[in-house]
Protein backbone atom coordinates (compact mmCIF):
# COMPACT_ATOMS: atom_id res chain seq x y z
CA UNK A 1 0.00 0.00 0.00
CA UNK A 2 2.52 2.50 1.09
CA UNK A 3 4.59 1.83 -2.19
CA UNK A 4 1.47 2.26 -4.26
CA UNK A 5 1.04 5.79 -2.53
CA UNK A 6 5.05 6.14 -3.14
CA UNK A 7 4.51 5.73 -6.92
CA UNK A 8 1.51 7.50 -7.21
CA UNK A 9 2.76 10.76 -5.21
CA UNK A 10 6.56 11.12 -6.50
CA UNK A 11 4.97 12.36 -10.08
CA UNK A 12 3.03 15.02 -8.17
CA UNK A 13 5.33 15.86 -6.01
CA UNK A 14 8.00 16.30 -8.68
CA UNK A 15 5.30 18.73 -10.49
CA UNK A 16 4.49 20.77 -7.68
CA UNK A 17 7.94 21.10 -6.46
CA UNK A 18 9.46 21.66 -10.01
CA UNK A 19 6.81 21.61 -12.44
CA UNK A 20 5.84 25.11 -12.13
CA UNK A 21 9.88 26.59 -12.26
CA UNK A 22 10.39 28.52 -15.60
CA UNK A 23 12.36 26.33 -18.15
CA UNK A 24 14.28 28.61 -20.72
CA UNK A 25 17.67 29.58 -21.88
CA UNK A 26 20.12 29.78 -18.77
CA UNK A 27 21.30 33.72 -17.99
CA UNK A 28 22.89 35.43 -20.67
CA UNK A 29 23.45 39.23 -21.06
CA UNK A 30 21.12 40.92 -23.43
CA UNK A 31 22.17 42.81 -26.35
CA UNK A 32 20.87 46.75 -25.70
CA UNK A 33 21.47 49.53 -28.09
CA UNK A 34 23.70 52.90 -26.69
CA UNK A 35 21.76 55.17 -24.59
CA UNK A 36 19.24 52.69 -22.95
CA UNK A 37 19.71 50.87 -19.53
CA UNK A 38 18.95 46.91 -19.79
CA UNK A 39 16.67 46.35 -16.14
CA UNK A 40 16.59 43.00 -15.10
CA UNK A 41 14.01 41.20 -13.28
CA UNK A 42 14.43 37.74 -11.98
CA UNK A 43 12.73 35.68 -10.06
CA UNK A 44 14.70 33.11 -7.50
CA UNK A 45 12.78 29.58 -7.84
CA UNK A 46 10.63 29.39 -4.70
CA UNK A 47 7.82 27.12 -4.26
CA UNK A 48 5.96 29.49 -1.96
CA UNK A 49 3.78 32.04 -4.00
CA UNK A 50 4.78 29.59 -7.38
CA UNK A 51 1.69 29.88 -9.43
CA UNK A 52 1.20 33.38 -9.30
CA UNK A 53 2.96 35.57 -12.51
CA UNK A 54 1.94 38.89 -11.92
CA UNK A 55 3.11 40.82 -14.70
CA UNK A 56 5.68 43.52 -14.44
CA UNK A 57 6.18 46.33 -16.24
CA UNK A 58 9.12 48.52 -16.56
CA UNK A 59 8.78 51.56 -19.14
CA UNK A 60 6.27 50.51 -21.96
CA UNK A 61 7.33 46.91 -21.59
CA UNK A 62 5.75 43.93 -19.37
CA UNK A 63 6.62 40.74 -18.92
CA UNK A 64 5.10 38.18 -16.76
CA UNK A 65 7.86 36.11 -14.83
CA UNK A 66 7.42 32.88 -13.54
CA UNK A 67 9.55 31.45 -10.28
CA UNK A 68 13.01 30.61 -11.42
CA UNK A 69 12.93 33.35 -14.41
CA UNK A 70 13.98 36.18 -15.53
CA UNK A 71 13.25 39.20 -18.34
CA UNK A 72 15.83 41.79 -19.22
CA UNK A 73 13.54 45.23 -19.73
CA UNK A 74 15.63 46.83 -22.36
CA UNK A 75 14.53 51.09 -21.74
CA UNK A 76 15.30 54.38 -22.98
CA UNK A 77 17.83 55.99 -20.28
CA UNK A 78 16.09 58.69 -18.26
CA UNK A 79 13.37 58.13 -15.51
CA UNK A 80 11.68 54.58 -15.28
CA UNK A 81 8.71 53.34 -13.47
CA UNK A 82 9.07 49.45 -13.11
CA UNK A 83 5.83 47.90 -11.02
CA UNK A 84 3.69 45.02 -10.56
CA UNK A 85 1.10 44.02 -8.51
CA UNK A 86 -1.78 41.69 -7.27
CA UNK A 87 -4.29 42.86 -4.58
CA UNK A 88 -0.81 44.83 -3.25
CA UNK A 89 1.69 46.29 -5.72
CA UNK A 90 4.61 47.42 -5.92
CA UNK A 91 6.39 50.29 -7.99
CA UNK A 92 10.06 51.24 -8.13
CA UNK A 93 11.37 54.45 -9.81
CA UNK A 94 14.70 55.15 -10.98
CA UNK A 95 16.88 58.10 -13.17
CA UNK A 96 18.63 55.68 -15.27
CA UNK A 97 21.84 56.10 -16.82
CA UNK A 98 22.80 53.80 -19.80
CA UNK A 99 23.82 50.73 -17.77
CA UNK A 100 22.50 47.78 -16.15
CA UNK A 101 20.46 47.53 -13.33
CA UNK A 102 18.91 44.18 -10.92
CA UNK A 103 15.74 43.93 -9.49
CA UNK A 104 14.53 41.04 -7.53
CA UNK A 105 10.49 39.98 -7.50
CA UNK A 106 9.72 37.96 -4.24
CA UNK A 107 5.98 36.83 -3.48
CA UNK A 108 5.14 37.71 0.20
CA UNK A 109 2.03 36.11 2.00
CA UNK A 110 -0.97 37.82 1.00
CA UNK A 111 -4.77 37.80 2.41
CA UNK A 112 -6.13 35.75 -0.84
CA UNK A 113 -3.48 36.26 -3.05
CA UNK A 114 0.48 36.79 -2.75
CA UNK A 115 1.63 40.13 -2.65
CA UNK A 116 4.64 40.88 -5.50
CA UNK A 117 7.42 42.77 -4.47
CA UNK A 118 10.07 44.33 -6.53
CA UNK A 119 13.78 44.63 -4.45
CA UNK A 120 16.61 46.66 -6.18
CA UNK A 121 19.60 44.67 -5.86
CA UNK A 122 23.15 45.43 -5.31
CA UNK A 123 24.80 43.56 -9.03
CA UNK A 124 27.55 41.55 -7.09
CA UNK A 125 24.45 39.74 -5.55
CA UNK A 126 22.07 40.40 -8.13
CA UNK A 127 24.94 38.00 -10.73
CA UNK A 128 25.17 35.21 -8.57
CA UNK A 129 21.39 34.80 -8.00
CA UNK A 130 20.32 35.67 -11.60
CA UNK A 131 22.48 32.70 -12.62
CA UNK A 132 20.30 30.21 -11.37
CA UNK A 133 17.32 31.81 -13.58
CA UNK A 134 16.22 30.83 -16.49
CA UNK A 135 15.10 33.08 -19.73
CA UNK A 136 11.37 33.67 -19.23
CA UNK A 137 9.60 32.94 -22.82
CA UNK A 138 6.94 35.27 -23.47
CA UNK B 1 -36.20 22.00 33.48
CA UNK B 2 -32.86 19.75 32.42
CA UNK B 3 -29.19 22.39 32.47
CA UNK B 4 -27.49 21.71 28.59
CA UNK B 5 -24.20 20.31 30.13
CA UNK B 6 -21.04 22.34 28.85
CA UNK B 7 -17.65 21.92 28.87
CA UNK B 8 -15.97 24.18 31.44
CA UNK B 9 -12.78 25.48 31.87
CA UNK B 10 -11.69 27.03 35.64
CA UNK B 11 -11.00 30.58 35.27
CA UNK B 12 -11.46 30.82 31.52
CA UNK B 13 -15.32 32.42 32.03
CA UNK B 14 -13.88 34.95 35.19
CA UNK B 15 -14.61 38.55 34.30
CA UNK B 16 -10.68 39.24 34.42
CA UNK B 17 -10.21 36.49 31.95
CA UNK B 18 -13.02 37.83 29.49
CA UNK B 19 -11.72 41.39 29.81
CA UNK B 20 -8.41 40.53 29.50
CA UNK B 21 -9.50 38.44 26.34
CA UNK B 22 -11.49 41.94 25.12
CA UNK B 23 -8.21 43.67 25.81
CA UNK B 24 -5.85 41.68 23.59
CA UNK B 25 -8.51 41.39 20.23
CA UNK B 26 -8.71 45.27 20.39
CA UNK B 27 -5.15 45.94 21.45
CA UNK B 28 -2.86 43.76 19.87
CA UNK B 29 -4.39 43.98 15.96
CA UNK B 30 -4.74 47.67 16.64
CA UNK B 31 -1.11 48.77 17.61
CA UNK B 32 0.04 46.35 14.51
CA UNK B 33 -2.66 48.30 11.95
CA UNK B 34 -1.16 51.56 13.45
CA UNK B 35 2.39 51.00 12.67
CA UNK B 36 1.65 49.67 9.47
CA UNK B 37 -0.22 52.55 8.90
CA UNK B 38 2.18 55.23 9.89
CA UNK B 39 2.75 57.50 6.74
CA UNK B 40 5.88 58.79 5.61
CA UNK B 41 7.15 62.04 6.46
CA UNK B 42 5.59 64.72 4.63
CA UNK B 43 7.55 67.15 2.06
CA UNK B 44 8.47 70.27 3.57
CA UNK B 45 5.97 73.64 3.45
CA UNK B 46 8.37 75.24 1.51
CA UNK B 47 5.55 78.52 1.28
CA UNK B 48 8.10 79.30 4.71
CA UNK B 49 11.55 79.12 3.06
CA UNK B 50 13.72 81.48 2.07
CA UNK B 51 16.11 81.40 -0.83
CA UNK B 52 19.72 81.68 -0.55
CA UNK B 53 21.03 85.47 -0.48
CA UNK B 54 22.99 84.50 -4.24
CA UNK B 55 21.85 82.97 -7.05
CA UNK B 56 24.12 79.86 -8.39
CA UNK B 57 24.17 78.07 -11.51
CA UNK B 58 23.60 74.04 -11.47
CA UNK B 59 26.96 72.18 -12.88
CA UNK B 60 25.79 68.62 -11.30
CA UNK B 61 22.72 67.33 -10.29
CA UNK B 62 18.44 66.74 -11.40
CA UNK B 63 17.18 70.45 -11.45
CA UNK B 64 14.30 68.80 -10.74
CA UNK B 65 15.56 66.71 -7.54
CA UNK B 66 16.89 69.49 -5.29
CA UNK B 67 16.22 70.66 -1.66
CA UNK B 68 13.46 73.91 -2.28
CA UNK B 69 16.04 76.30 -0.82
CA UNK B 70 18.64 74.97 -3.64
CA UNK B 71 16.16 74.80 -6.27
CA UNK B 72 14.67 78.49 -5.36
CA UNK B 73 18.37 79.88 -5.76
CA UNK B 74 19.01 79.12 -9.41
CA UNK B 75 20.96 80.88 -12.07
CA UNK B 76 21.87 80.02 -15.36
CA UNK B 77 24.57 83.00 -15.54
CA UNK B 78 25.65 82.72 -12.37
CA UNK B 79 30.07 82.72 -11.07
CA UNK B 80 28.36 80.90 -7.96
CA UNK B 81 28.05 76.81 -8.45
CA UNK B 82 25.78 74.35 -7.13
CA UNK B 83 26.96 70.83 -7.18
CA UNK B 84 24.11 68.61 -5.61
CA UNK B 85 24.08 64.62 -5.56
CA UNK B 86 21.77 62.23 -4.04
CA UNK B 87 21.84 58.49 -3.69
CA UNK B 88 19.37 55.53 -1.79
CA UNK B 89 20.47 52.88 -0.73
CA UNK B 90 17.78 49.84 -0.15
CA UNK B 91 17.44 46.89 2.33
CA UNK B 92 14.73 44.28 3.30
CA UNK B 93 14.05 41.95 6.21
CA UNK B 94 11.62 39.18 5.03
CA UNK B 95 10.08 36.87 7.28
CA UNK B 96 10.21 33.65 5.26
CA UNK B 97 6.86 32.61 4.04
CA UNK B 98 6.50 29.40 5.50
CA UNK B 99 7.16 30.90 9.30
CA UNK B 100 4.98 33.81 7.99
CA UNK B 101 1.91 31.29 7.47
CA UNK B 102 2.64 29.53 10.46
CA UNK B 103 2.30 32.47 12.72
CA UNK B 104 -1.08 33.23 13.86
CA UNK B 105 -0.55 37.25 14.62
CA UNK B 106 0.45 37.76 10.60
CA UNK B 107 -3.06 37.18 9.95
CA UNK B 108 -3.70 39.87 13.06
CA UNK B 109 -1.58 41.98 10.85
CA UNK B 110 1.70 42.07 12.35
CA UNK B 111 4.49 42.82 10.00
CA UNK B 112 5.79 40.21 8.03
CA UNK B 113 9.09 42.55 7.04
CA UNK B 114 10.26 45.39 5.93
CA UNK B 115 11.76 47.71 4.02
CA UNK B 116 14.47 49.99 4.80
CA UNK B 117 15.83 53.04 2.66
CA UNK B 118 18.60 55.56 3.47
CA UNK B 119 18.92 58.63 1.49
CA UNK B 120 22.28 60.34 1.43
CA UNK B 121 22.44 63.78 -0.36
CA UNK B 122 25.87 66.47 -0.95
CA UNK B 123 25.63 69.87 -2.04
CA UNK B 124 28.97 71.58 -2.48
CA UNK B 125 29.13 75.54 -3.16
CA UNK B 126 31.41 77.04 -4.98
CA UNK B 127 32.09 80.47 -5.64
CA UNK B 128 34.79 81.00 -8.89
CA UNK B 129 36.12 77.52 -8.42
CA UNK B 130 36.89 77.96 -4.10
CA UNK B 131 34.33 76.35 -1.79
CA UNK B 132 32.32 77.89 0.01
CA UNK B 133 30.04 75.13 1.43
CA UNK B 134 29.43 71.77 1.74
CA UNK B 135 27.44 70.11 2.76
CA UNK B 136 25.76 66.36 3.78
CA UNK B 137 22.78 64.55 5.39
CA UNK B 138 21.95 61.53 5.85
CA UNK B 139 18.36 59.86 6.22
CA UNK B 140 16.99 56.57 6.79
CA UNK B 141 13.58 55.60 6.55
CA UNK B 142 11.94 52.40 7.24
CA UNK B 143 8.18 50.61 6.93
CA UNK B 144 6.91 47.25 7.82
CA UNK B 145 4.76 45.69 5.70
CA UNK B 146 2.18 42.75 6.41
CA UNK B 147 -0.21 40.63 4.77
CA UNK B 148 -3.01 43.81 5.10
CA UNK B 149 -0.13 46.86 4.16
CA UNK B 150 2.66 47.22 1.92
CA UNK B 151 4.54 50.46 1.49
CA UNK B 152 5.57 50.68 -2.15
CA UNK B 153 8.97 50.91 -2.86
CA UNK B 154 8.55 54.32 -4.93
CA UNK B 155 6.89 55.69 -1.73
CA UNK B 156 9.90 55.05 0.90
CA UNK B 157 12.33 56.79 -1.69
CA UNK B 158 9.98 59.31 -2.15
CA UNK B 159 9.87 59.66 1.70
CA UNK B 160 13.96 59.58 1.98
CA UNK B 161 14.45 61.99 -1.00
CA UNK B 162 12.20 64.51 0.98
CA UNK B 163 13.70 64.04 4.46
CA UNK B 164 17.50 64.29 3.50
CA UNK B 165 16.34 66.98 1.27
CA UNK B 166 14.63 68.76 4.21
CA UNK B 167 17.84 67.84 6.24
CA UNK B 168 20.06 70.34 3.71
CA UNK B 169 17.83 73.22 3.52
CA UNK B 170 18.16 72.98 7.71
CA UNK B 171 21.74 73.26 7.42
CA UNK B 172 21.53 75.77 4.47
CA UNK B 173 19.04 77.99 6.48
CA UNK B 174 21.06 77.41 9.68
CA UNK B 175 24.53 78.66 7.74
CA UNK B 176 22.11 81.56 5.98
CA UNK B 177 24.50 84.66 7.51
CA UNK B 178 27.53 83.04 6.66
CA UNK B 179 26.75 82.47 3.00
CA UNK B 180 26.03 85.97 2.79
CA UNK B 181 29.30 86.99 4.17
CA UNK B 182 31.17 84.77 2.13
CA UNK B 183 29.51 85.96 -0.79
CA UNK B 184 30.04 89.48 0.23
CA UNK B 185 26.00 89.95 -0.26
CA UNK B 186 23.67 91.04 2.43
CA UNK B 187 19.82 90.01 2.51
Amino acid sequence: MSSRIAILGAPVLAFLLGGCAVQGKSFEPAAAPSNTATIYVYRPYSFFGSLIHPTVQCGDETAAIGPGGYHPFVVPAGRVTCRTGTEAADELEFDADPRVYYVRERISLGVLVGHPQLDPMDTDEAQSEIQTCCKQQQ
Amino acid sequence: MPRKSSLRIPGFSSPAFLALALALVVLAPGCAEQQLHEPPPLVADTSSLRPLPFKGRLVSGNPNQLPPIVAMSLSDNSPITFSYREELTHEEHHTPMILSALENLAFLSNPTGEYVVTALASLSISNGGEPIGDYTAQTRIARPYGMYSQPTHKELDDAARAAVRQEIDRKLEAEMPKLAASTGDTE
